[in-house]
């Protein structure tokens, strides 16, 4: 038995006989009771702040059942180099497979349809082999498996969206926060153009419809928006360290809407400059009124 | 272990290297390729002459072509009977053909048969005479044939008398068009040479078509949902992606026609053995002027009772008269000839001695061949293309890539930047370089761009036709410039947003940027937009704008090759 598995075991081994307790569920609902919205958490490891933000939500177990197929959605979208901050962290990627397979999935996958070649953006991003390594399943986008799927939004109708995510148990979407040209800013719904086939660019005539249509398909249970480096000119694909901004912070909360309306804030925007916000939050997809909302910081 | 089973061993050996090599010319996302793919190329002297005499300039390791050089002068042609992948295809190929030999019935000329029947079709009669008999065909070559019906070789063993080697002439005159060719500047020999061709054919035909055929049957079983089947399919199907499928389906323009070419260079071979080494190849041809005063010789025994068994197996068409004669420069030194013999008579082995038996082009012919190669020179040239200022728009070379002049001397049309683009966009050209650039590579940017941070094509070019470049130097080489059609474009034209050419576009600061403006549509509406622009002191060409554009057919965005860094003359800004 190797290291690793002899205390993957003794955890879970652990939590097992602790939630025959009597009082267990009772702490867990005022737990509940207090759990924040939104956790911000500050440091300079990329995978302490990862599990840090999922602990105060409450922790994996609370996203992830035993036997989950779960799917890890980063943005490895462009041929970059982690520090050019184009993609997302790798350390943060592989922080939520371990924290999966800590919870008891099956088998967590990642995958991206990138814009630049899949392998270079694979290897160049880091993110396959730091996944690989936590063990998860990373593969390259295959074309048969987009299927044409009725969205019934606002204003798709259907579109062919990637089958792995639609069959996963539970979705996590772990998006880098970045400037774009049409969308102002690149965070947690724009991530979903990764799980889009056919021809995508063409959502960009009205994208934060488009957007907030396929986010309302792709329902993750969790999102964790990785701010460690965030690009703030040139986007979304950078190229210049000038136009990088470490901040070593990652966002996590449940609430689509809510995540990238605190994102905003990250680039000294206002959060509601998004438009994917305003018509997620008038059309009923999340709340993006932070004032309402419970924010917890927290720097490790 | 017998020689004949040494060499093929070997030929097996250096035909899985080559196919491995060929294999890993593809990215698996690093920066370097990490393997020498282009050694089969390195290694062949044709290209290495040729290229030097054409473009005035040595380049690249000479090492390998000179060891073959070396090997040749004293080992004879060797390379084409233990190395060559190229011969070795052949060779099997061949191979088909000599079982219908050893079974009794030898084949009958197809020629000869399709006239007796078209004759027999039209009411006339048969000719008579042995010109049909089975086991027998007519010779070939101007001296016999119609003209001389009682003179008659067998097609499978050189000429009768053994002294003239005149039907595996064709080569040799190959070799001398494509070295005046070269001297006067012009670089064909990539184009007939056995290397080259068999790269290119395999890049741009052959895998694309092995790869298609592949995926339609996993495909067809996936899509089929075959219960079981379909499952196991799957897992074959992955584990051959990982191994012998390419990363995505290659297509290349041309790919039929490069393939058909090829099939029938190698269908050939039912008809003649080797027909390709004996009659065609200027490589073999090259080996052949090498290996005249090889030491390694064939020589017969005494114990020789003229049964022509030896000549019946002999590759090259080297062995002529009843089996004692032998020419140094068509044997490949496959030994064939050497375990059949019922006397054991053959042997190899080194010796000084003179072969008396030495090639005849014939004066007139080389001639000949030589004059075509310099009329052939200058009209390759009579282009409008080469005059300054006419360049070809669409003619967008590969980063890193000579001055066109330069670069068609030394391009060899092997097709490794081909194969080796990761996006697919490097296409063989067609008339778009003018004759003389044929197959060279052309970016089309709406098949792919050029991806920023790969340098693959650099890499692999064997003669450095395209230079090899660090992700520094290649950021700032333009291949060419993109200008937006506002006619199309949907910001400008269509009152509808877009920008996903600036989305995309991989320089920092981005080439293409937008400014906002208001305008108001059909009904009076103010509507807020952003309409693109090129900076072309920015824009390095790469076309993937053009590539990602979603106006389909006729993108908004279009690169041309105007502004590449490469040319003096094919330039639009004062100051670049």
């Amino acid at each position: 038995m190797k290291r690793r598995d002899f205390l993957r075991k003794a955890i879970l081994t652990g939590a097992t006989l602790s939630l025959a307790g009597g009082i267990d569920p009772l702490l867990a609902l005022v737990e509940g009771a207090e759990r924040p919205d939104l956790a911000v958490v500050r440091g300079p490891l990329p995978e302490r702040i990862t599990r840090a933000a999922v602990g105060e939500l409450g922790g994996m177990g609370r996203f992830v059942s035993r036997g989950d197929i779960v799917v890890v959605k980063p943005n490895i979208g462009w041929d970059r180099t982690p520090e050019y901050a184009a993609n997302t962290n790798p350390g943060v990627v592989a922080e939520l497979v371990r924290l999966a397979y800590e919870a008891g999935a099956k088998t967590v996958k990642v995958f991206d349809y990138p814009v630049n070649d899949p392998r270079r953006t694979y290897r160049q991003s880091g993110i396959a082999a730091a996944a690989t390594a936590a063990g998860a399943r990373v593969s390259f986008i295959d074309e048969r498996k987009f299927r044409d799927t009725a969205v019934r939004g606002e204003l798709l109708k259907s579109w062919p969206l990637y089958t792995e995510i639609l069959e996963a148990d539970k979705v996590i979407n772990v998006p880098i926060a970045k400037v774009h040209g049409i969308a102002t800013l690149t965070l947690g719904m724009k991530n979903w153009m990764g799980v889009m086939g056919g021809w995508r660019g063409r959502i960009h005539q009205r994208l934060d419809e488009s957007l907030v249509d396929i986010a309302r398909v792709v329902r993750p249970s969790l999102i964790v928006l990785d701010a460690v480096r965030i690009l703030v000119a040139n986007g979304p694909q950078g190229g210049s360290l000038a136009d990088v901004r470490r901040l070593d912070t990652v966002v996590a909360g449940t609430d689509q809407v809510a995540v990238d309306a605190f994102g905003s804030t990250l680039f000294g925007l206002k959060h509601d400059a998004l438009g994917c916000v305003r018509i997620g939050h008038g059309s009923g997809l999340g709340n993006m009124n932070l004032s309402r909302l419970r924010v917890r910081r927290l720097t490790v | 272990m017998t020689l004949k089973n040494l060499r093929r061993f070997s030929q097996t050996l250096f035909l899985l290297l080559f196919l491995w090599l060929f294999l890993q010319t593809e990215s698996r996302g690093d920066n370097e390729l990490g393997y020498p793919v282009k050694i089969f190329l390195d290694a062949d002297p044709l290209l290495w002459i040729t290229t030097v005499l054409a473009s005035r300039s040595f380049y690249g390791a000479f090492a390998l072509a000179g060891a073959v050089i070396v090997v040749t002068i004293f080992l004879g042609r060797v390379f084409c009977g233990w190395i060559c992948p190229f011969g070795t295809l052949h060779q099997m190929v061949g191979g088909l053909r000599r079982i219908k030999t050893v079974t009794g019935r030898r084949r009958r000329n197809i020629a000869v048969e399709l006239r007796e029947r078209l004759r027999r079709f039209l009411g006339g009669r048969p000719r008579a005479g042995p010109a049909v008999a089975p086991g027998r065909s007519p010779a070939r070559g101007e001296e016999s044939g119609d003209k001389h019906p009682e003179i008659r070789t067998d097609r499978d063993s050189g000429r009768q008398d053994g002294k003239n080697w005149g039907p595996y002439r064709s080569k040799y005159l190959l070799l001398v068009f494509i070295l005046v060719l070269s001297v006067l500047g012009v670089q064909a020999a990539g184009i007939f040479d056995p290397l080259s061709l068999l790269v290119r054919s395999l890049s741009l035909s052959v895998y694309p078509l092995f790869s298609y055929a592949l995926r339609a049957v996993f495909d067809t079983l996936y899509h089929g949902h075959v219960p079981i089947l379909s499952n196991g399919a799957e897992i074959v199907y992955d584990s051959l992606r990982k191994t012998v499928l390419p990363f995505s389906q290659p297509f290349f323009f041309q790919g039929a026609a490069i393939g058909v070419l090829f099939f029938f260079l190698l269908a050939l071979n039912l008809r003649e053995r080797r027909f390709w080494c004996r009659h065609l190849c200027p490589l073999g041809a090259l080996l052949g002027l090498l290996s005249r005063f090889a030491l390694l010789k064939r020589s017969v025994s005494e114990g020789c009772n003229d049964c022509g068994r030896c000549r019946r197996d002999c590759q090259g068409g080297a062995i002529g008269g009843k089996g004692r004669n032998w020419a140094a420069a068509e044997c490949m030194y496959c030994f064939d000839c050497d375990d059949p013999c019922p006397q054991n008579a053959v042997s190899f082995g080194f010796s000084s001695r003179p072969v008396p038996h030495a090639l005849d082009l014939g004066k007139r012919r080389v001639l000949g061949a030589a004059l075509a190669a310099s009329l052939a020179a200058p009209l390759l040239r009579i282009t409008p293309l080469a005059k300054a200022g006419a360049a070809e728009p669409e003619l967008i070379r590969p980063p890193g890539a000579l001055p066109e002049t330069l670069f068609l001397k030394r391009c060899l049309r092997c097709g490794e930047c081909m194969k080796v683009c990761i996006t697919g966009g490097l296409q063989p050209t067609l008339w778009e370089a003018g004759p003389e650039g044929i197959w060279s590579p052309v970016l089309v940017p709406r098949i792919g761009g050029c991806e920023y941070r790969c340098t693959l094509c650099g890499q692999v070019c064997p003669t450095g036709a395209i230079g090899k470049l660090t992700a520094a130097d290649k950021a700032v080489v333009k291949i060419g410039s993109a200008m937006i059609d506002k006619g199309r474009c949907l910001p400008f034209a269509h009152h509808t947003s877009c920008i996903v050419c600036e989305e995309v576009c991989p320089t920092s600061p981005k080439a293409v940027w937008f400014e906002e403006v208001r305008l108001r549509d059909r009904r009076g509406r103010e509507v807020v937009l952003k309409q693109p622009h090129v900076d072309l002191s920015v824009c390095v060409g790469c076309g993937v704008c053009e590539n990602k554009c979603p106006v389909l057919g006729r993108p908004a965005i279009v690169v041309t090759s105007l502004g590449e860094s490469r040319s003096p003359d094919n330039r639009l800004l004062l100051i670049p």
